[in-house]
């Protein structure tokens, strides 16, 4: 078959990504450090929140890896590298797992002793919540992850110079396998990392609504760095039909979000128990009930009507500036679960400067991640099977 | 065996050319009906027939005839409402959100898919109103000003049901309409005999299968799609809600909505499945419904039943977890109680048994395909038997505690949905294209101009 063969020369990408990338972080991790002594809950919450949001785009972008070789899509196979950029991030989590732990004694009301004592219900959960077994769950989910990247990755890696399509084969079982095991991992991380910090309250589809957010986060992390790369003309090929599918995805994934929290939303309202109101009620104590109306229109009115029309799902302009949106959308999503349960933000939100820093922090340490994958890997997975179809993509 | 992955693979097997298909879709509506319709479409009226007779004693002599009672006030006739209706799901997803998707291997299953939900929609709504006992009341079920001041009860979900079925019900036969306008006009352009020439023109429209004919017809099918995309989380929502906006225990839950509408496409999957093997050996559609086009939906049940498991994991593990006595008590005695039995059908059926879809021989072996899929219709039918009737029997009252047994005129209402739907079926089979000849002309190899041009037939 007579193709027109793909050129690809490795283009670095600019290094002022990772001078940047590098600043803001130094900037935001000495911030951080300060808010630390400045007030240590504080800053425990806050850096809980960058964390569940890097495990968002992380752990996010892996799961869209493992999806597009499980549907055997093929649009999304020239630009698969960008999540597979953001996925590096997993290892790292390792280490950035570490402070939650050795502080939780300033998050997770069920970590003291003396409560649980007096505390009938906390007693039924102690088999579950109890810090040994808190930590080996977060190491072992931890674990998995990083391990199904590596063997995800080294593969995909791999066949850029063999081009030997029996990779695509082991990785689509890859995948297979990573899907529930993501899907377990991510509802006990969820429940352990943020159901748990209002230790009496319960919900079934908590596991779900994490996992709704978290890709709209990936999905809003991948869009973005495609059509900034794309401002660059580090991808020629690509057309409108690339972008629209991207703009579709994640229009599909905000409506999956708000049907999920909506569902949440509604089933606790209209059944009206006390054991489960209470917990949306925190979120309407004092300027919480500002933050709650302000979640619905950020992460749900403003995309949605944004990306509705056809145009837009294909405009680079409006993706750039609705994904940016988005991931910050997603943040104040976990800012908006996380924080009402410091205890001394009960009666309403109380601004401090320790809010802000944490987030850029991360954003550098992203940034650096993502110039130090790409230093390594292809910006294109050249040996993929796929990329030629995935390159001549037309709807 | 190894694949390759740089080209798509055909939807249509064994290099049929265009004509070819449309003689082998056409030919069922051109040739008179055999000995074994006759036996299959016998089968099907007595079963309906058995369910007029068990809905007429039930009209005569009342519900009383059913084995509701208290505390089991709810039960055959939700079961059924909300088993057909899950049933239906599968034709919206696949040819709304396939379609959507691009999936190009579903227009050999979507027109035979969309046909079951229209028909899995009919039996569902039967339910509903039979139980009302009064059946020529139900136009009560609309809001409209009346001069009796009877307004429905706008806060209750059962309310949201008859608005959400009949949106789903609409919406999906003028999708399922639609779609057949460009095949009845090549039936009409085929018939030999004047009476089927007028009624397929009627249905027609006129339509020339000129370009802007198609131009028009492809914008609305994709707002259709639009359309009917929300529908499929919806309905299944909506009737999630029936139970989930209680507080009763077992049923008030707040993964109900997602958990439905996996457990609604899981099973219509399942019975699409169940009548198309049938189906493509019936009409000799082996090439256009191929072993592939099953193991895809294969993997769909694989998926769908997992997330069903998934759910039924959440709720057990939430209800120890929730501390709460009666949630903790709910399903002990859901998997330990009197109706352990049910339940464990239901997790086998649901969860175990399609777990063996993770191999591709099974995924595409026929003979135990069909043992798979039977087994998730009956798992999921037990679901909703095990969410509706376990939860009732015991209650917060345990002096009222009861024991649940379904009488016979239950079970002949039951056959009777099935003889509705297969009989519907049936002469579905022969009076219209079980498979869109126009959309898979579309996909048929060479029928699109490719970057490759010539060298594709090579």
């Amino acid at each position: 078959m007579a193709q027109t063969e793909f050129n690809y020369q490795k283009k670095d990408l600019p290094a002022n990504l990772l001078k940047i990338g590098f600043a803001i972080f130094f900037i935001g991790t000495i911030l951080s450090v300060v808010a630390f002594f400045v007030n240590q809950e504080r800053a425990i919450f806050n850096y809980l929140v960058t964390y569940m949001m890097l495990v968002s785009i992380s752990l996010g972008s892996l799961f869209l890896v493992a999806l597009e070789y499980v549907a055997g899509a093929d649009w999304s196979t020239p630009i698969r590298r960008i999540p597979e950029y953001f996925a590096g991030l997993i290892p790292l989590l390792f280490l950035l797992v570490i402070p939650i732990l050795i502080f939780n004694h300033d998050i997770f009301h069920w970590a003291h002793e003396k409560a649980v004592a007096s505390d009938k219900i906390l007693q039924g959960k102690a088999p579950y919540l109890n810090i040994p077994f808190f930590v080996i769950r977060t190491f072992v989910f931890i674990g998995l992850w990083s391990l199904f990247y590596w063997l995800l990755i080294r593969n995909s890696v791999k066949q850029d110079s063999s081009k030997d399509q029996l990779i695509t084969k082991k990785n689509i079982k890859l995948s297979a396998i990573f899907i529930p095991i993501f899907a377990l991992s991510i509802t006990f991380t969820a429940i352990d990392l943020m159901m748990s910090l209002q230790p009496h309250w319960f919900s079934t589809i908590f596991g779900v609504y994490y996992f709704a957010g978290t890709i709209v986060a990936a999905i809003a992390a991948v869009t973005l760095a495609v059509v900034m790369l794309k401002e660059k003309n580090y991808f020629p090929w690509m057309n409108n039909d690339h972008l629209y599918s991207l703009g579709a995805l994640l229009f599909a994934f905000v409506n999956f979000w708000a049907y999920i929290a909506f569902a949440q939303y509604l089933l606790i309202w209209y059944a009206d128990l006390p054991e489960e109101t209470f917990w949306f009620l925190t979120r309407w104590n004092g300027s919480w009930a500002y933050f709650s109306i302000a979640l619905i229109i950020i992460q749900f009115a403003v995309p949605y009507f944004v990306l509705l029309t056809q145009p837009s799902k294909q405009n680079p302009k409006i993706l750039k500036f609705i994904s940016i949106w988005l991931l910050f959308a997603h943040l104040f999503d976990l800012f908006w679960l996380i924080l009402p349960n410091m205890k001394v933000m009960k009666d309403g939100y109380v601004f401090s400067w320790i809010d802000l820093v944490f987030p850029i922090a991360g954003i550098g340490l992203v940034m650096m991640v993502f110039y130090w994958r790409s230093r390594k890997i292809n910006l294109v997975p050249v040996g993929d099977p796929k990329l030629k179809r995935g390159i001549d993509f037309h709807l | 065996m190894n694949i390759d992955y740089s080209n798509e693979k055909s939807v249509v097997a064994g290099r049929l050319t265009l004509a070819q298909i449309e003689d082998l879709v056409a030919k069922p509506m051109g040739t008179k009906p055999d000995k074994k319709f006759f036996i299959a479409i016998s089968i099907s009226l007595t079963a309906l027939l058995i369910g007029a007779i068990s809905v007429g004693l039930t009209f005569y002599y009342g519900i009383g005839m059913w084995g509701n009672n208290q505390p089991v006030g709810w039960a055959f006739a939700i079961v059924n409402f909300v088993f057909w209706v899950g049933i239906g799901h599968a034709g919206t997803l696949i040819s709304a959100i396939l379609f959507l998707l691009r999936q190009k291997w579903r227009t050999g299953i979507a027109r035979f898919a969309e046909a079951m939900t229209i028909f899995a929609v009919m039996c569902a709504g039967i339910f509903p109103i039979i139980h009302t006992g009064r059946p020529w009341l139900a136009g009560y079920l609309l809001p409209y000003p009346n001069q009796h001041s009877i307004w429905v009860n706008f806060t209750s979900p059962l309310v949201w049901d008859v608005f959400a079925v009949s949106t789903y019900f609409t919406v999906s036969l003028v999708f399922w309409y639609v779609g057949l306008i460009p095949d009845f006009a090549t039936l009409r352009d085929r018939a030999t005999t004047k009476f089927k020439k007028t009624i397929y023109s009627i249905f027609s429209l006129g339509w020339m299968h000129s370009n802007r004919h198609w131009t028009h017809y492809e914008k609305a099918y994709v707002l259709l799609a639009g359309f009917a995309t929300p529908l499929v989380l919806s309905v299944h929502t909506i009737v999630s809600f029936d139970f989930a906006v209680s507080i009763l225990p077992g049923w008030h839950t707040t993964i109900f909505p997602p958990y439905f509408v996996a457990g609604a496409i899981f099973s219509g999957f399942a019975m699409v499945v169940t009548v198309l093997v049938f189906v493509r050996k019936i009409f000799n559609l082996e090439n256009i419904i191929t072993v592939d086009h099953l193991e895809k939906m294969n993997k769909i049940i694989l998926a769908t039943g997992s997330m069903v498991g998934y759910a039924y994991a959440m709720e057990f593990f939430i209800a120890w977890y929730s501390g709460v006595s009666v949630e903790q008590f709910v399903f002990i005695n859901r998997a330990l109680g009197p109706y352990a039995w049910a339940y464990w059908i239901m997790v086998s059926c649901n969860v175990i048994f399609p777990q063996l879809f993770w191999f591709k021989k099974i995924r595409r072996s026929i003979p135990i395909m069909i043992v798979i899929v039977i087994l998730v219709n009956v798992g999921m039918w037990f679901e909703r038997f095990v969410i509706t009737v376990t939860s009732l029997s015991r209650d917060f009252l345990p002096s009222a505690w009861a024991y649940y047994k379904p009488t016979l005129i239950d079970g002949g209402i039951l056959l009777g949905s099935f003889g509705l739907f297969f009989t519907l079926v049936i002469l579905f089979t022969k009076a219209l294209p079980v498979v869109s000849i126009s959309e898979i002309k579309a996909v048929a190899d060479g029928a699109q101009p490719t970057h490759q041009g010539a060298e594709n037939h090579a």
